[in-house]
């Protein structure tokens, strides 16, 4: 092609660079706002989206939120923030391993128990185990449908210690006929009602006779209420129900059970000693 | 009313859709103008390979793993982009961009791979800080100087750079060690290979580092005690470096002035910035130029040449590609499930981020010029396959997002804590 023609047709092509660039570009940008607009509309449709259960301070009752991973101390920095005696600022780290649980790393420094026992090297927490940073005892919940070993029979005045249980259930497990030692079966009725629950109680039946695994992996709801088709025990149900009831202890009380604590940081039990 | 507005719907086209169609076609007439203009059928083939393989790359391979397409559209937008360039300035450099291109997609695709499968980082970042200190070592011990550092290892008739790749297990490694709270030891670990980047007298390089690695830590511990320290250190070891190394003092000496010497030390910035100014807001057009006077104009001043022939109005819009990379990453790091995962795409998208700023900022005389490639578009086979790993280790991080996601949806539809 002539040089001058070749000439007039590369002045003309910048703008027309210039104009696929610009589209490409606008086109971008609209593709990002889209994706983000629609990565909004299903983080609101799935609020727990990261997290895999919940810690509940057992001296207070308060949840807060478990995320995958993170860290857990007094500092404000931490995922899961828990004040109290004998607690560090990033007293252990915790992070949920598929088909294992959650594997909590304690500090050198601090004291952590693991179901009662003195947890040095990282050891897994199911649903139900209960944990202990300095002297803030807390319990760890687990959401139903992930991959975790079955957690073991929820037992409400367990001491922390590896003592047998009081009866054998692996015997009720057998006499059940779902398989689960606390399930109620569908001929007994429904405790009380529970107008407010989404899950009716014939639905709830109908779930638990299809997944019957299901009932096991209890939780509360966003109000402290236990879900009764979730529930570990009747007795926990009737618990939980009659905490309803009641006003929730202040959050800077002493708790009542503190005695039975296994590790109490001697700073704590000096003030105890003296305010006695 | 209702009819008509679901046709309208169906007549909207899919920004995804549309967004490739406008890449095809601007690679299509780049290369079809070239064509008209050697009358070479290479040209010609090109104008039709170019086009399918940017096809294929942003559709086909969302298809076999998992990939951002966003990222992916706009990373192939820019790697076309310095082919073109290089070929339309150099056609052996042009044909040799566009085969490191394919190894550097592959690489891309492993390290996808290696972000979703490896569940276990701590052994491999063992590994990884040995093998990077050993690698930093290496041009010390049989390398060869270019451009005033020692920063390069001749392998016979291939010459590579291993900073190059070392970036990549640095940010792996930071990263990881952040993530288990191990701030001294990732201080540690980035201190000795700025040490050693520093004998090596690849400042450019350096500068990355500390720059990632500093984010990285801010980032982790939220610490301004330890970025104020960070920051301190890094202007201390910018006047050590000053005053240490005589091309330091030049490079500064010519950004300050670069006309005092015009002809000599500041041949190379004048030519750029003269080339920039003739181009003008639309450039002087694809083919119409003469900006190959610019020593190095296929690797440093890459950016200088499209000012060039494309204009500034189009160099400004390369440049907003490359801040929606750094946006998507960072959306990335901002929706990751772990805190390894989320610190590893800030790295990326830091790494982007400052690289282009280096490398732009000295082509147009904003500050001194180092020796850093612009990502995805400078000629170089290393550079080529490094920018695209991290563009990989981006995806990677976005397909375990993804797959984060559906695990909440189908945990949701299992109970979960939905009430």
């Amino acid at each position: 092609m002539a040089s001058e023609a070749y000439e007039l047709l590369a002045l003309l092509m910048r703008y027309v660079f210039v104009l696929i660039g610009a589209l490409v570009l606008l086109r971008a940008f609209r593709w990002m706002r889209r994706d983000a607009k629609n990565y909004r509309r299903e983080m609101r449709a799935l609020p727990d989206a990261g997290l895999v259960g919940q810690i509940v301070d057992l001296r207070n009752g308060k949840s807060q939120p478990l995320p995958r991973e993170g860290d857990m101390g007094s500092s404000h920095e931490c995922d899961i923030f828990i004040k109290g005696a004998g607690v560090l600022r990033h007293h252990a780290r915790f992070a949920f391993e598929e088909g294992k649980g959650v594997l909590i790393t304690p500090s050198r420094h601090g004291k952590t128990f693991l179901a009662g026992a003195e947890l040095r090297a990282p050891g897994y927490a199911l649903h139900g185990t209960q944990l202990q940073l300095g002297e803030a005892a807390l319990r760890v919940r687990l959401f139903a449908g992930l991959k975790v070993p079955q957690p073991m029979a929820y037992q409400p005045d367990a001491p922390l210690t590896d003592a047998p249980l009081p009866y054998d259930t692996q015997e009720e497990d057998d006499a059940s006929f779902f398989g689960d030692s606390f399930y109620p079966g569908p001929d007994i009725p429904a405790p009380f009602e529970f107008p407010d629950q989404p899950v009716t109680a014939d639905d709830s039946w109908q779930q638990a006779v299809s997944t019957p695994q299901k009932d096991y992996d209890g939780h509360y709801t966003d109000d402290g209420q236990m879900t009764w088709q979730y529930a570990y025990s009747m007795e926990e149900l009737y618990q939980a129900q009659a905490a309803l009831n009641q006003p929730p202890p202040p959050i800077d009380s002493e708790p009542e059970n503190d005695e039975a604590l296994p590790y109490q940081s001697p700073v704590a039990r000096r003030r105890r000693r003296e305010r006695r | 009313m209702k009819e008509k507005e679901k046709k309208k719907r169906s007549r909207r086209i899919n920004p995804a859709t549309a967004m490739l169609s406008a890449i095809m076609t601007f690679f299509f007439l780049g290369f079809l103008m070239l064509a008209v203009k050697d009358g070479s059928w290479q040209s010609f083939l090109l104008a039709i390979v170019v086009p399918v393989l940017i096809f294929v790359g942003t559709a086909g391979i969302p298809k076999l793993f998992p990939a951002d397409k966003l990222l992916l559209s706009l990373t192939n937008f820019l790697c076309a982009l310095g082919v073109l360039t290089l070929y339309r300035l150099s056609p052996s450099r042009g044909l040799s961009q566009a085969v490191n291109y394919g190894v550097g997609v592959g690489a891309m695709l492993l390290c996808i791979l290696l972000v979703r499968c490896i569940r276990h980082w701590k052994a491999l970042t063992v590994l990884m800080m040995g093998g990077s200190l050993l690698l930093l070592a290496l041009p010390l011990i049989i390398g060869a100087e270019k451009n005033g550092a020692k920063s390069w290892i001749n392998l016979g008739p291939v010459s590579m750079q291993p900073s190059e790749m070392v970036k990549l297990a640095l940010m792996l490694s930071v990263s990881y060690l952040l993530s288990r709270r191990k701030i001294v030891l990732s201080i540690l670990f980035t201190g000795a290979c700025l040490l050693l980047l520093m004998v090596q007298k690849d400042l450019g390089t350096a500068l990355l580092y500390y720059g990632v690695a500093l984010i990285l830590i801010f980032v982790a511990t939220g610490s301004k005690m330890l970025l104020g320290a960070g920051l301190l250190g890094g202007a201390g070891a910018a006047v050590i470096g000053y005053q240490m190394f005589a091309h330091v003092k030049k490079r500064v000496a010519i950004w300050i002035d670069p006309w005092q010497d015009a002809s000599g030390a500041g041949y190379q910035i004048v030519q750029s910035l003269i080339a920039i100014v003739n181009g003008g807001l639309w450039g002087v057009g694809l083919g119409l130029g003469n900006a190959s006077v610019i020593p190095e104009y296929y690797n440093d001043f890459i950016f200088s040449v499209i000012l060039h022939e494309f204009g500034i109005v189009f160099g400004l819009i390369v440049l907003c590609m490359y801040v929606f990379i750094i946006i998507r990453g960072v959306m990335i790091a901002r929706r990751s499930r772990t805190v390894f995962h989320a610190l590893l795409a800030t790295a990326c998208a830091s790494l982007i981020a400052l690289q282009t700023f280096v490398i732009i900022g000295g082509n147009i005389k904003l500050i001194p010029l180092t020796g850093v490639t612009l990502p995805f578009i400078s000629y170089g086979g290393t550079s080529m396959v490094s920018s695209l790993c991290v563009i990989g280790l981006l995806q990677g991080v976005a397909s375990v997002n993804e797959a984060g996601v559906k695990e909440d949806r189908s945990l949701a539809m299992q109970g979960g804590n939905m009430p």
